[in-house]
């Protein structure tokens, strides 16, 4: 029994850290090399991890999607290096008014952004790639930007070098904790003026309901008593 | 059609989240109304007498601005979502 709530705990964790790790905003410096746009068809199995169609218009099986072609620094991750260069593909779409919460409606003039930074030629050009997701190639699924700027570089760094801090993640992660933490403090508060003193009183209630019947059965087996013989 | 059904829904849940914190923060001044007087009763305390006193603490929390304060769960999360869409877009 332990050891099954142990393994419905660990998975739950598993999901909620998958689901965040996926929704939250990541930030990568990456290099734009050029923009295309793709028919797509979706299957069953990767249509959950596009968002809808533009803002406004009408969802079909089929449409296009665009996609930002880059060449991406080294990302990381809780302060470790994992990867190295190399390229990467950002799918534009507009996440529209429901999920995930980016309220994204500008996927043109992204992608219009996104082909005013094409670099190609040295010096690079590198711009800061905001963006959610994952890039999954087995089922042909890519992050979705969100927005793209381009880097302002402090003294004496190379915009390689920059590696911008998530405030963003930070306020979130925080307010999240807070709620959660609210949360647990209403449901205590529920429990211990709604529900204990209501479990007290049932309680209550059972224990003289139970002295009162061996009360009654004191009386019987007294009078029966009184027939036996001393 | 999306927007409709995030005012919809988003409204419906704000619902039932300002009813949870109304009766929390409720039950938090009767608590805290029963702990004052339980800590320091004054001179002749009656259960009655500790009852009109919770009961008109009750009556001015009901009239307060703490109250009032609670309905700022329907006005910041749309502000919030003015702001992320300026933001973004």
């Amino acid at each position: 029994m332990r050891n099954i709530r142990r393994v419905l705990r660990i998975a739950l964790f598993l999901i909620i850290g998958l689901w965040l790790h996926y929704v939250m905003p990541q930030r990568d410096i990456a290099r734009v090399t050029s923009t295309e746009i793709i028919r797509t068809d979706f299957s069953s199995l990767n249509r959950m991890f596009y968002a809808q169609a533009d803002s406004g218009t009408v969802e079909n099986p089929t449409r296009d999607l665009r996609l930002v072609n880059t060449e991406r620094k080294a990302t990381y991750l809780f302060g470790l290096i994992r990867g190295n260069n190399e390229t990467m593909v950002f799918r534009n779409e507009d996440t529209g008014w429901i999920y995930p919460p980016y309220f994204k409606f500008d996927s043109s003039d992204l992608q219009a952004e996104a082909a005013a930074a094409i670099s190609t030629t040295e010096p690079y050009e590198w711009v800061v790639v905001t963006h959610y997701g994952w890039r999954l190639r087995w089922a042909s699924i890519y992050p979705n930007a969100v927005s793209i700027r381009t880097i302002e570089v402090p003294e004496g760094q190379s915009p390689e070098d920059y590696r911008p801090f998530p405030w963003v993640n930070l306020i979130i992660y925080a307010l999240l904790i807070a709620g959660l933490l609210f949360v647990r403090a209403m449901w205590r508060q529920f429990r211990e003026r709604t529900v204990d003193p209501l479990a007290d009183k049932v309680g209550d209630q059972y224990d003289h309901v139970s002295a009162d019947l061996s009360e009654r059965k004191g009386r019987i087996s007294r009078w029966l008593g009184t027939w036996r013989k001393k | 059609m999306q927007f409709v059904r995030l005012v919809v829904f988003g409204f419906l849940i704000l619902s039932v989240i300002y009813l949870c914190i109304t009766l929390y923060s409720r039950s938090i001044r009767r608590e805290k109304l029963e702990d004052e007087w339980d800590e320091n009763p004054p001179e002749g305390a009656t259960p009655d007498k500790r009852a009109a006193f919770i009961k008109d603490g009750m009556t001015k929390y009901e009239s307060g601005l703490r109250k009032k304060l609670i309905l700022l769960v329907f006005i910041i999360p749309p502000l919030v979502v003015g702001t992320i869409i300026y933001f973004i877009n």
